[in-house]
């Protein structure tokens, strides 16, 4: 579990995701006139990017930069107002729900809060099972949902969780183990992509560092393509391989890690690491 | 553990109804313009220490034992009511959440002068010029636009900045921070620790600065106190627990934060057997 | 810290939780025996009149007659036999009245929760418009155009009371389609249906229930309400309203009759009211 979380060089690989010219608005329902549509606000600007199979791909920026928004326009839980988003070389940015649905076990995702993404009524083992129900071709027969439930507590067991944890409620489990029920389910169905979306801001340091490692080894061994969405450059450095800072949904930065974080492009991306307080002893920091 | 201390605590213990231990014969003193950080994971009682100090612990619990002193005036010996000014007169909180802390249907200017009206016996063209002054002095534009503005009006920055203002206004000798910063992308975060960090040095107040991250520690405080399952780990100079730590979870906290300027380390969990054997040492000692 | 207080309230709360749920139940358990086996149990017929027994006082007072528990009305009718078998109608009519309420409304509410444009459009501009009617003149209108009889009361109730649960519903369903759990089953390839019928019902169920108890209570209250102004069934079968209809006029000098009734009409449509919040409690894994 303490396994160092050193990324080693890897060489450039084929993209899994590819998205170009990408575009979104939202209406502004703040600065809406009474008898007038709201007007709309651009939360991506136009963005070219590539994401490299088996690979971890890091999506940084402040509050507002876009970087949520984008890792959702990903998994397709919204539908972008232009440009295309090649999944496997296929565009899946105007599919509808219906023809989105067989590809959607290759696309999972794990989420912020544990808690809200976890349904409060279903014990744990149906949580990880649901998503394997859905793609199973043998529906409802006794011996079919036995083999789900075996195949999520494995899912559990993989995670590092014991299966009587099955048994019990979200409530029930710590913020760390309910984020390794939330990696459970996204990988029960063995998907290419998987979007994490700041799953580790709301943990505590430890399990914090537990949950990454974890992350890290799983998309080793199942050769994952992640997008690593978060706010803490220090994290993304250590976990990913690549790094695209988005700022007011433009891009900064793209590139490899070392790269990015040894000559940064951008005058935003130099404040924002300046401004990570390290947990070392800096009489000038603020200077 | 002179009289001239601002906060001194002493044995601190704070429990549930049922009985569980909250925090357990917490002790630390604050001296006059020092800042302390109370350091810890969720579940460690940072928080329940500045709220024993502001009086605002939650229904269901209450102090077992211990003594607070609040610039040599022992709290527990004082009414309801005597205890509620003696608080108000000494002290203020910055609080974590800027969005909630704001009453939304109120504007600016009486959610900060009414404090140094009705409990400070201000002027009311005292405490108009003081609050001015303070939200100049945090660096928002425009102060007379903003005092009349509401809070939707304004953003989390910004919000958090007049909260800032708020609590130096009556130049206070004790500030409680609970976590002003989580709520706050990284950049905004640098720039309202500067601005505690430098009120705190004009007004010569005494800040303790509930974190859990050990950065934000490392930048801000004098002195740290690192808190476990509501006991005091280690007590030390910031300096001190930086350079050389002597606890080991202490160490293991430095260890998990992760740090992009050295990728190298790897940054590893707190171990598990470190916190059963904590527990258990606890768990042990209670018993005693 | 809020996660330990959440922890043991309900360990204190859940004593009386269990009368709040059992007292209740209790209460409309003996009413629906009584329903049930009305003709063994009531010791006259409640139709009977006796003219030479009119206005008898209940037991416990001077100058009644051996069998007459709670007494006789002005047409010499025992009132215990005529409170047994209102339960009838009292027990038929909140039951299918307020379970066809609650399946109108609360698929209406889910729906327009959940899928919102053009349904939530529609659905809420329903509401809007139907709450704008007063309600009991709608019922009487109603009633008047079809009729009277258990069937028009039925009818009536659902017509009216569909919006309560409708806006309550719709209101929860929105809140419930807020939460990741929706977009990760949705990640997970479930179809829309399957995730509002799945993932967003068990969470709302509880609130379903609790105003289907509450919808109960009503429909008795409305039943009652319109066999006052004899708006409900015929006036030889005996209701609680009737009775209390009828008792108004006696009650300077035959209170029991408008009371006997009016005692079980409260108990009743508290019972429910308290066995919805009970049951909201006791089936909510995570209040447990």
């Amino acid at each position: 579990m303490a396994a160092p979380l050193i990324c080693p060089q890897t060489a450039p690989a084929p993209a899994l995701f590819s998205v170009r010219g990408l575009r979104l608005s939202f209406p502004d329902t703040a600065h809406k006139p009474l008898f007038a549509p709201a007007p709309r606000i651009e939360v991506l600007k136009g963005l070219d990017l590539d994401l490299p199979r088996g690979q971890i791909t890091g999506i940084v920026g402040e509050s507002g930069s876009g970087k949520s928004t984008l890792g959702r326009v990903l998994v397709r839980l919204l539908r972008p107002d232009a440009g295309q988003v090649l999944l496997n070389g296929q565009d899946i940015a105007t599919l509808d729900e219906a023809a989105l649905r067989p590809l959607r076990r290759n696309l999972q995702m794990i989420f912020q809060d544990p808690m809200s993404s976890l349904n409060p009524r279903h014990k744990i083992w149906r949580i990880v099972a649901a998503p394997l129900a859905r793609y199973a071709n043998d529906t409802s027969t006794r011996n079919a949902s036995a083999a789900r439930r075996d195949q999520a507590l494995r899912a559990l067991e993989r995670v590092g969780l014991d299966p009587s944890f099955g048994e019990r409620y979200p409530h029930e489990l710590s913020g760390g183990q309910r984020q390794r029920v939330g990696i459970a389910r996204a990988i029960a169905l063995e998907p290419e992509f998987i979007l994490a979306d700041e799953i580790v801001s709301g943990l505590d340091v430890s399990s914090q560092a537990q949950v990454l490692s974890l992350l890290k080894s799983l998309a080793q061994e199942m050769n994952l393509t992640i997008a690593f969405i978060s706010h803490d450059l220090s994290v993304i450095r250590h976990l990913c391989d690549n790094v695209i800072v988005l700022n007011r949904g433009e891009i900064l930065e793209n590139g490899p890690v070392e790269q990015v974080f040894a000559a940064p492009q951008s005058d935003i991306t130099r404040l924002l690491l300046d401004a990570i307080p390290l947990p070392e002893l800096d009489d000038k920091w603020f200077d | 553990m002179t009289m001239s201390s601002t906060l001194n605590i002493q044995n601190l213990t704070v429990s549930l109804r049922s009985g569980l231990p909250l925090l357990r014969q917490v002790n630390l003193t604050l001296e006059p313009g020092e800042v302390r950080a109370l350091v810890g994971e969720s579940g460690a009682g940072k928080s329940m220490i500045g709220k024993a100090v502001l009086g605002t612990l939650p229904p269901a619990t209450r102090v077992t034992r211990g003594q607070i002193f609040l610039r040599g005036q022992a709290l527990d010996h004082l009414n309801a009511a005597q205890r509620r000014h003696c608080v108000a007169q000494s002290a203020a909180l910055i609080p974590q959440d800027p969005l909630t802390a704001l009453n939304p249907v109120r504007r600016i200017a009486p959610q900060i002068t009414d404090p140094l009206t009705r409990i400070h016996g201000w002027s009311a063209e005292r405490a108009q010029t003081r609050a001015l002054e303070l939200l100049d002095r945090v660096e928002i534009r425009d102060p007379a636009r903003v005092m009349r503005s509401y809070p939707h009006e304004l953003s989390g920055g910004m919000r958090q900045r007049i909260l800032i203002a708020a609590a130096f206004a009556p130049s206070p000798p004790l500030i409680v921070a609970d976590e002003p910063t989580t709520a706050l992308d990284v950049t905004v975060q640098k720039q309202i620790l500067k601005l505690i960090r430098e009120l705190q040095k004009e007004v010569g107040t005494a800040v303790l600065f509930v974190t859990h991250d050990m950065g934000v520690v490392a930048k801000i405080s004098q002195k740290v106190s690192v808190l476990f399952q509501g006991r005091v780990m280690e007590d030390s100079t910031t300096e001190a627990i930086f350079s050389n730590p002597t606890h080991p979870y202490t160490r293991a906290l430095i260890a998990a934060t992760p740090s992009y300027a050295d990728p190298a380390r790897s940054f590893s969990p707190v171990p598990p057997e470190l916190i059963a054997q904590m527990k258990s040492k606890i768990a042990q000692e209670e018993i005693l | 810290m809020a996660d330990v207080s959440l922890q043991t309230t309900p360990r204190v709360r859940s004593g009386r939780r269990n009368l709040r749920l059992w007292l209740p139940l209790a209460w409309i358990t003996t009413l629906g025996l009584a329903a049930l086996f009305a003709p063994l149990i009531a010791p006259h017929d409640p139709l009977y009149q006796d003219l030479f027994l009119e206005r008898l006082p209940p037991f416990f007072m001077s100058g009644t007659e051996p069998g007459y528990w709670l007494g006789t009305d002005s047409l010499g009718r025992d009132v215990l036999s005529r409170v047994i078998y209102g339960t009838r109608i009292a027990l038929c009519v909140s039951l299918i009245a307020a379970t066809a309420t609650c399946l109108v409304g609360s698929t209406l509410g889910l729906l327009a929760g959940y899928f919102g444009g053009w349904w939530d459009r529609v659905i809420s501009r329903l509401i809007e418009i139907w709450m704008a009617f007063p309600p009991v003149l709608f019922a009487v209108l109603l009633v008047a155009v079809m009729g009277t009889g258990l069937t028009s009361v039925i009818v009536a109730i659902a017509l009216i009371d569909w919006t309560r649960f409708a806006r309550v519903i719709r209101a929860e369903t929105m809140v419930q389609a807020q939460m990741d759990y929706v977009d990760s089953a949705q990640i997970g390839g479930a179809r829309r249906l399957t995730t509002l019928v799945s993932e967003i019902l068990p969470n709302v169920l509880p609130s379903i229930v609790a105003l289907l108890m509450l919808e109960m209570g009503i429909a008795v209250i409305v039943e009652a309400i319109l066999s006052f102004v004899n708006l409900s069934l015929s006036s030889d079968v005996a209701t609680w309203g009737s009775m209390i209809a009828e008792g108004r006029n006696a009650i300077h000098f035959a209170w029991w009759v408008l009371l006997f009734p009016l005692i079980a009409l409260f108990l009743t449509v508290l019972s429910f009211s308290q066995l919805g919040e009970g049951l909201k409690q006791r089936f909510d894994p995570v209040l447990q």
